[in-house]
């Protein structure tokens, strides 16, 4: 335990969290500056959404043969959460060194940047989540009241998972700038190879196959008892396990390399 | 509770990348170096290194108001950031007793699109101040900065005189015990430059522990009582002030 204490990654996390509203303000203020000048504001991200995720049902209903109403639900939620977690993907890489400047002015831990860029993630994806609401009370699925628990407690662990894998992939982006490009580039296939925009039940015998995607366990978490699916454990002991080990390679890289970071950026 | 800093045979070394060095590919050809395959020659060299300070031992105690002289490239800014906090010893120690405020690079991480009082709660929070103490913030602002209604614009229509002066406005705040402050004197109108050097002599006599980088040799004989003379990296001269200007005069002129 004592070690833990000492840790420096634990002691910045912790300063961190006890310093919350520092860097939810940041992040607040980051989303309303994102939407200063413009009308719509947020609801541009909105709309865009649902034009797209609308355009993709209707797609996707009429090329498989689908009953929409069951599917558009399902692609939706999926939809949503992908981008969440895109975006968490995507912008992780340029965490540090798109910071550069702040961490060579205030002595303030660097997970502190990694959190006001989860946190704006975060509110990012709560524009969305009326989308998935709005369609619950059209559709009225038949969902299990477990979903009250499920929902917040697999976005807490979507937002844990966001400032484990931010802090791991901004350290190895700020030393190497290749990073940022091949997590790109791997990105776009990732979505065809998730169950997002398909059924699991669509590949048939090779439905296990999926079990090996990270990106199924972080989905399903939230949409699962969402859109009404059953109850499917090992999607939950595949987001904790998913937790655990981006936790213990966040504490070794980050005690390891946290005071190299400001030579890098 | 006494303020002090001691530094024992401090280092600081910084590595040096080169653009290429940053690079997947490099560090994969440089495996097969030996046979002849790696192009780069950064990494069959070894990494570059700087040493920004070299060997620094130092101990300051309550009450010393220490100027750091030195040419530029001598690590002024540079042992001013270590105490703060931003780099860490590369190799000795550094001990450090108080609340340490300081003033480099000041307006750095400003956003261009935010306005002035925005700019300046952001740059007080991010230091770590309650969000609490708001109002008295802004207060302050708008009456140590004199920019009036300029304060809600965007600061991308401020002059870089403006810049400067919202900058020290967001710096200057309360007494810590140990200010570091580097060169800022020179921005600014009449005016502006009058006032702030009245906030800051006011708040340097009140902190227990100053250390001010200039190169401006009268001033800092106005505001210090003992210098730190640098080169290359190292304390090549500490003590008496006049002294240590003379050290430096003859070292350059």
């Amino acid at each position: 335990m004592n070690f833990l204490r000492n840790n420096i990654a634990i002691k910045d996390l912790v300063f961190s969290i006890q310093n919350y509203y520092s860097w939810m303000f940041m992040a607040y203020f980051d989303l309303k500056l994102k939407y200063r000048k413009t009308y719509l504001g947020p609801w541009w991200v909105v709309l865009g959404m649902a034009i797209s995720a609308g355009i993709l049902c209707l797609l996707w209903s009429t090329i498989f043969n689908l009953d929409w109403k069951n599917f558009l639900l399902y692609l939706f939620s999926g939809f949503i959460i992908w981008t969440w977690i895109m975006t968490i993907i995507v912008d992780g890489p340029e965490v540090f060194y798109g910071n550069s400047s702040l961490l060579k002015t205030y002595a303030i831990p660097p997970i502190f940047h990694v959190l006001r860029k989860s946190c704006l993630n975060l509110l990012l994806f709560f524009h969305h989540l009326p989308l998935i609401f709005i369609l619950l009370l059209i559709l009225q699925p038949n969902i299990d009241s477990r979903v009250i628990f499920t929902l917040p407690l697999g976005m807490l662990l979507i937002f844990i998972n966001s400032v484990l894998y931010t802090s791991i992939i901004g350290i190895f982006s700020a030393r190497y700038r290749d990073v940022e490009p091949t997590v790109k580039a791997l990105m776009a296939p990732m979505l065809l190879l998730t169950p997002v925009l398909w059924k699991p039940e669509m590949l048939g015998e090779y439905i296990n196959y999926i079990y090996l995607n990270p990106f199924t366990y972080m989905i399903g978490i939230i949409r699962n008892d969402l859109v009404g699916q059953e109850f499917d454990a090992y999607i939950w002991y595949g987001a904790f396990a998913i937790t655990i080990a981006q936790l213990i390679f966040f504490i070794i890289i980050y005690s390891l390399k946290k005071n190299r970071i400001v030579f890098w950026v | 509770m006494k303020s002090y800093i001691k530094l024992n045979n401090s280092c600081l070394d910084f590595p040096i990348y080169e653009g290429s060095d940053l690079s997947f590919r490099n560090k994969i050809s440089s495996l097969g170096k030996k046979d002849g395959f790696a192009k780069s020659n950064i990494i069959t060299s070894g990494r570059r290194i700087v040493r920004g300070l070299d060997n620094i031992n130092l101990e300051i105690n309550t009450g010393d108001k220490i100027a750091i002289i030195g040419p530029n490239g001598a690590g002024k800014t540079t042992l001013l950031k270590l105490l703060t906090g931003i780099y860490v010893p590369t190799s000795g120690t550094v001990e450090i007793n108080g609340k340490v405020s300081s003033m480099i690079d000041l307006g750095f991480g400003f956003l261009d699109d935010a306005t002035g009082y925005e700019n300046i709660l952001l740059s007080r929070i991010i230091q770590g101040e309650s969000i609490k103490n708001k109002q008295h913030i802004i207060e302050f602002a708008e009456e140590f900065s004199g920019l009036g209604e300029y304060l809600s614009l965007p600061i991308r229509t401020y002059s870089s005189g403006m810049k400067s002066r919202l900058a020290l406005s967001s710096a200057i705040h309360n007494v810590p015990d140990i200010l570091l402050i580097d060169e800022f004197f020179s921005t600014g109108d009449i005016e502006f430059s009058k006032k702030s050097r009245d906030k800051i002599t006011e708040i340097m006599d009140n902190s227990s522990i100053m250390l001010f980088a200039s190169h401006d040799l009268n001033l800092v004989k106005e505001l210090c009582t003992k210098a730190m003379y640098m080169k290359n990296g190292q304390i090549s001269y500490y003590g008496d002030i006049d002294k240590a200007c003379s050290v430096y005069e003859n070292d350059y002129l």
